[in-house]
Parts: C-alpha cells; structure tokens; sequence
C-alpha cells in the first residue's frame, strides 16, 4: 500500500509544484508592487469574481429587469416601464379576494406560501425538538436512530419528490397498502386538501433531521449536572423543560426558526417535484411562480417574475436581518454570562 | 434529624463493580469526608446517599427510615455540585428560588429563606447577578445558599472546592467547616484532597477501590492507621514505609540491608514498617545511615530526602534549618513508639 501511495502522492503532487513555480515570480513581483495590502486583494480576488458574477451581478441585472417589459431576453430588445411590474403585481380591486387581483395567481402564491411557512415552520420546529429531545436520552440504537433521522437530508429535493410521488401516486405505493389491508384508495396528489398535506409533510420529513441535528447539539451543551441539581430539588419535568432546557436550547432554536423560515419562503423543489403546484393552484407556491412566469409559460414575463422575486427577496431580507439582530442579542447576553 | 445509616452499598456498572459493600453510619450533625484516591468510589457512594444513582445491593437509610427505593427529591437532601451546577440564565436569586418554588412554598417564605442565607454567605449585593458574572468563590457560595434555602437534613458536597485556586480553597475551606458547626446540619464532604479531609473533618472515611479502609478521626487516622494504604494516603509529606524481615528476636533487617534493633519487637514472618518523616530526627549515634540526596528548606522546617542502604528511600521533616551536604551520610534515630508495624497483609500489628 505505502509505495502504491507515495507513488500516487508524487504524481499529483509532480505537477502541482510544478504549476505553484510558474505562479511564484508573477506573485512575487505583485507584491514587491504593492505590498501587503495587495496580496490580500490578490487572494481574495478569485471569490470575489465568483461572487460578483453569480451573485451581484444577477442581483443588480435582476432589479434593471423588474423596470422593464416584454418577452425579449435581451435588455436592448426591451421596454422601460418604471415601477409597473410592481403595480401589475399588486394591484387587487377588493384585496380579502385575490380573484380580484390582477395577478391573481401570483396572490394564490403569496396565499398558498404564507399558509405553507406558517404550518410547515411550526410543525417543523416543534417535531424537530421532540425529536432531538428523544434521541438525546439513552435510548436502544441511538447512532442508529439518529442516521435514520438524518439520512433524508443527504437526498437529492429531486429524489425526495420522485420517492413521495411513488408513494403518494394514485396507483402508488400507499393506496396499495390501503387496498391490501382493505381500505379505499385516497388521490393523495389530486385532492387540494391532501395535495397542500403532502407538500408540507414531506418537507417536514427531507428537513427534519437537519433542524434536529442543530437542536441536538444544543442539548448535549446543557450540562448533565444542571439537570442533577434539578433532580434533587424535585422538579416537574414539565418545568425542567420550560425553565431549564428550553432556556438552554434558545440560542439552537433560533438559529432553526430562522432558517427554517427562510428556506420554507422558498419552497420549491420537492413540491414542484412532488405536485407541479396542482391539483389546479392548491400548492402553487412563489418560487413556482417566478420560475413559470419568468422561465416556463408560453408568454415569458422576465420583467414580472423580476419584480416578484425582488418583492420575495425582501422578505426574506427582514427575516435575514431579524435572525442577525436576535444572535446578537443572544452573543451579548452570553457575554455577560 | 440527619443520621444517615448505610448497609452493605454495592454498585455494579455490567461486570464492573465500583462499590464493593460498604457499611457506615453518619451521625446526626456530623461533618464526614470522604476521601480516597480517584476511581475509589467515593463520588458513586455520594449518589447513591443522594438518590441520583441506585445501589445494586445493600440499603440507606436516613433518621430510621429506608430509602433505598426513594427519588432523589424525597429524601430531604441537598447536594453541591463540583461544578456548582447553578442554572446560567437565572439570576442568583432565581437559582436559589427555584428548587423552593417546586415545593409551592409562600412567596414571603421564599424571600425570607434567601434572604436570610443571602446574609449569611455575604452574597446579597449579588442576588440580581448572574453565575456568569461571578467569580469562582462567588458561585461556591451561591451553590451552597442554593442548598441552604432547602433546609435539608443533611449537606451532600461533592468536592466543592476543586474548581478554587489554593487561596481561596483555603479560606472556603474554613467559611464550610465555620458555616457547619453554625448551622449544625450533616455533612457530607467528598475531597481526594486528604489535607482538606483532615482539617474539616469530624470523622474521615477512607476509601480506596470500593472498600472502606478505615473510619475515624483525622488525628486517630493520623496515629493509628489501621493499613498500609491508610498511613500512606493520611499525612504529608507521607509516610515512610519500608519492607522488613525478622532476624533473630528483636533484631530485623530492612530491604536493602539496613540492620535494626527493635529489642521490645516479638514478631515472626515478613512486616513493613512506617515512620513518619516527622518522627525522625538527626543523631550521631542513630541506628538509621542514610545519604542525604535532596533538602527542601522550607524556612520554618527542612524535608530531607534521603536514601538508605541499598538505595531505600528515606524522607525526613527536621525542624529549622539544618546545614545538611548533599551526598553527606547522616545518622537518624526515632522513638521505637513512634513506629507503625504492618504484617504481611498490610494490617496493623499491635505493639503493646
């Protein structure tokens, strides 16, 4: 083995000092130039045109496209219409109806997301714990447990919506569990009800281990020893839990909170997978609109899912901004500790 | 209230078996110490006293009653955390509240119980503050007024000093034994610290692998060690102890062949003798040779180390400061009535 991986070793090893010595006169000369201060620029240089390229640079073009309009690609080929997109999006002659709006299927969407991150977050969050609470205790198979827990977080969304649409599908594996044991076949994905279900359901479940690999740790932090003193002086474990763990544990549950927030702002994939946002517009949800108005309709409107996503992208801006301002105030509280 | 009465304790982890039947009783008021060696099952013993952790055999019993099979809580116990285990989020006083509240005692009786051992730890200017803004002997008081307000039977205190610097272990030492005899409650203090174990102690139990070795006073323990272990692990600088066999009657010859006449010692078979290194002291006629090899003056007295024939270590504690040269030979006598006999079995024999 040893020969067979020195060998290897040198081989890779071979050409990349080989490549480190043709950099080495350039980068020398650069900072003979300018010092210090340019060598930091030098090296943070390759993220930051990574960055710029995939990250600001479709951000600023994504605000010039939400002031436009038409199907054209190109901005040239394309009309200045100030802030209509965002008009267009908006507007709503009576707005408890979004029948009424204009766009009302992007109204569906912000209706359907709404209800999605308000159920799916707070069922995540509160399985997520129970969860971590379970197998933080010294149950049989714990490591096996928490594997199981975590495993769906290493699939693919792609796959995490093909393996539910295998089971929930009419002739799925479900129903024929149903039939077999004598039961009548549900539509799982055909019935509006069951449809919004599932697409909360399985998210829960590619999320869940995640979320509760976070608040595990935060568990375990909680020493042993707090819980022996609390032992003694005997304390309901209902009030451990409300006045000690879950204490303890708020620094882990609102990093949760608030990445479980963002990430179900954004929800598309499994359910795009698992639904195609049907029956009808029942789980249509907002990044499904962007990418069908933007990207996947017969009329392309770029202008319009611009506009949409800037309007999402602020959303999820303030949550971002809540997250910062509630850890900060965690890091100060902790400091004073 | 507080007598604590133990019957034959066994605790098993799987085929490990940690404490291996321990007897003892704990008197009411008493300040007891456990001490022994790391791993000696003195901390296991403590839990099991406290409820936190089963015995697999044997029973506990306190004032009369057994409460083998009782919780933790309903054992009228407190106990003090090695690492205080105060909870971080809560002010002091909510610390020391939160254990009264479980109880739905009174709010004004609450206030009261803090307030008044808030008083006597001298920990009221701190009550709004948080552990985290207090300092290690700060917590230490906290942590014992959290057991305070419980007005328990007995104190379990789980070597609450050694997370202290050795300044502060030492007048936290005295404030505990002071705040004892004050509140007049027992005890229980677990230390591998044998010092802390002799100073505060009314009785010391020793402990070492399971087994108790010895109970009794510091100054018994001191004088009279039952064992080998025990004189050995009780006593600093420690004891010297040195293997020896029996010549002709009163005459033994020490490993390494140091010859010594012990005209008032019978004994038959191999023993060990242990000398303090306080009972020897310098004698142009002493029947102890030994080549000094260290001196450690310490001002008000001089550790010796020193060596005996065949290279046997010997340590000796002179008072002053004697002008001792390395590598010199100097001659030890020591009162014959000072010295400790163990037989083959590590057991004290009688000398008369």
């Amino acid at each position: 083995m040893k020969p067979l991986a020195s060998i290897l070793g040198a081989v890779i090893a071979a050409p990349l000092g080989w490549i480190a010595g043709l950099a080495e006169a350039p980068l020398r000369l650069w900072q003979r130039l300018t010092g210090k201060g340019g060598m930091i620029a030098f090296f943070l240089l390759p993220n930051m045109a990574i960055f710029g390229v995939f990250v600001l640079f479709p951000l600023i073009i994504n605000i010039v496209y939400s002031t436009t309009s038409g199907s054209a690609l190109f901005l040239s080929d394309r009309d200045f219409v100030g802030l209509g997109q965002y008009e267009r999006l908006l507007r709503c002659d009576d707005y408890t109806n979004t029948l009424t709006c204009q766009e009302d299927q992007f109204w569906t969407a912000v209706k359907n997301t709404a209800v999605f991150v308000v159920v799916q977050v707070g069922l995540l969050i509160s399985i997520a714990t129970a969860t971590a609470l379970i197998l933080n205790r010294e149950i049989m198979g714990r490591s096996f447990w928490r594997a199981m827990f975590f495993f769906p977080v290493l699939l693919s969304p792609v796959v995490v919506g093909l393996i539910w649409r295998w089971i929930l599908d009419r002739n799925g594996a479900l129903n024929a569990a149903l039939v077999g044991v004598g039961l009548d076949p549900v539509n799982w994905l055909l019935e509006r009800g069951w449809a919004f279900a599932a697409t909360i359901g399985i998210t829960i479940w590619a999320h869940l281990g995640f979320y509760a690999l976070i608040l595990l740790a935060g568990l375990q932090a909680i020493p042993r020893d707090l819980y022996e003193a609390a032992e003694m002086d005997g304390t309901p474990p209902g009030r451990v839990f409300w006045r000690i763990t879950l204490p303890l544990l708020m620094p882990n549950l609102l990093v949760v909170i608030v990445l479980s927030l963002i990430r179900a702002v954004q929800v598309f994939d499994e359910a795009y997978v698992l639904t195609g946002g049907g029956p009808g517009t029942a789980t249509l949800y907002l990044t499904q609109y962007i990418y069908e108005v933007g990207f996947a309709s017969l009329l392309k409107n770029p202008g319009l899912a611009s506009a949409a996503s800037i309007l999402m992208g602020g959303v999820l801006i303030v949550l971002t901004l809540v997250q910062l301002g509630l850890s900060n105030r965690n890091e100060k509280k902790g400091k004073q500790k | 209230m507080g007598r604590i009465a133990l019957h034959n304790i066994r605790k098993a982890y799987g085929a490990v078996e940690v404490l291996k039947g321990i007897d003892l009783s704990i008197n009411e008021g008493e300040l007891v110490v456990f001490v022994g060696p790391s791993g000696c099952g003195k901390s296991t013993l403590l839990r099991m006293i406290s409820g936190l952790d089963r015995p697999t055999g044997g029973t506990i019993e306190i004032d009369g009653q057994d409460v083998t099979r009782r919780s933790a809580a309903d054992r009228g116990l407190a106990m003090v955390f090695q690492s205080y285990a105060l909870y971080p989020h809560m002010t002091v006083w909510q610390n020391m509240a939160f254990g009264l509240q479980n109880t739905r005692m009174p709010k004004a009786e609450i206030a009261e119980r803090i307030a008044d051992a808030a008083r006597l730890l001298e920990i009221e200017p701190l009550l709004d503050r948080r552990p985290g803004q207090l300092s290690g002997g700060q917590r230490q008081r906290v942590a014992i007024g959290r057991a305070i307000v419980r007005r328990p039977t007995a104190f379990l205190l789980d070597e609450p000093l050694s997370n202290l610097d050795a300044e502060l272990r030492v007048s936290m030492r005295a404030e505990l034994t002071a705040l004892h005899s004050r509140l007049g409650a027992t005890m229980i203090h677990v230390t591998h610290d044998q010092v802390e174990a002799m100073t505060m102690a009314d009785r010391i139990v020793v402990l070492r692998a399971g087994r108790v070795e010895q109970v009794d006073t510091p100054l018994n323990l001191y004088n009279v060690p039952n064992n080998l272990f025990v004189a050995g692990f009780i006593g600093a600088p420690g004891m010297n102890l040195w293997p020896a066999t029996p010549e002709t009657k009163g005459s033994f010859l020490l490993e390494g062949g140091t010859k010594l006449e012990l005209p008032h010692l019978d004994l038959a078979g191999p023993v060990t003798f242990g000398l303090r290194p306080q009972h020897l002291r310098l004698d142009e006629n002493g029947p102890l040779t030994a080549k000094v090899t260290l001196v450690e003056a310490l001002g008000a007295e001089s550790v010796v180390h020193a060596e005996l024939e065949g290279g046997v270590r010997l340590l000796a504690v002179l008072p002053g400061q004697p002008d001792l040269a390395l590598r010199s030979q100097i001659r030890f006598a020591f009162d014959p009535a000072a010295l400790h006999v163990f037989d083959a079995q590590g057991q004290r024999v009688k000398t008369g």
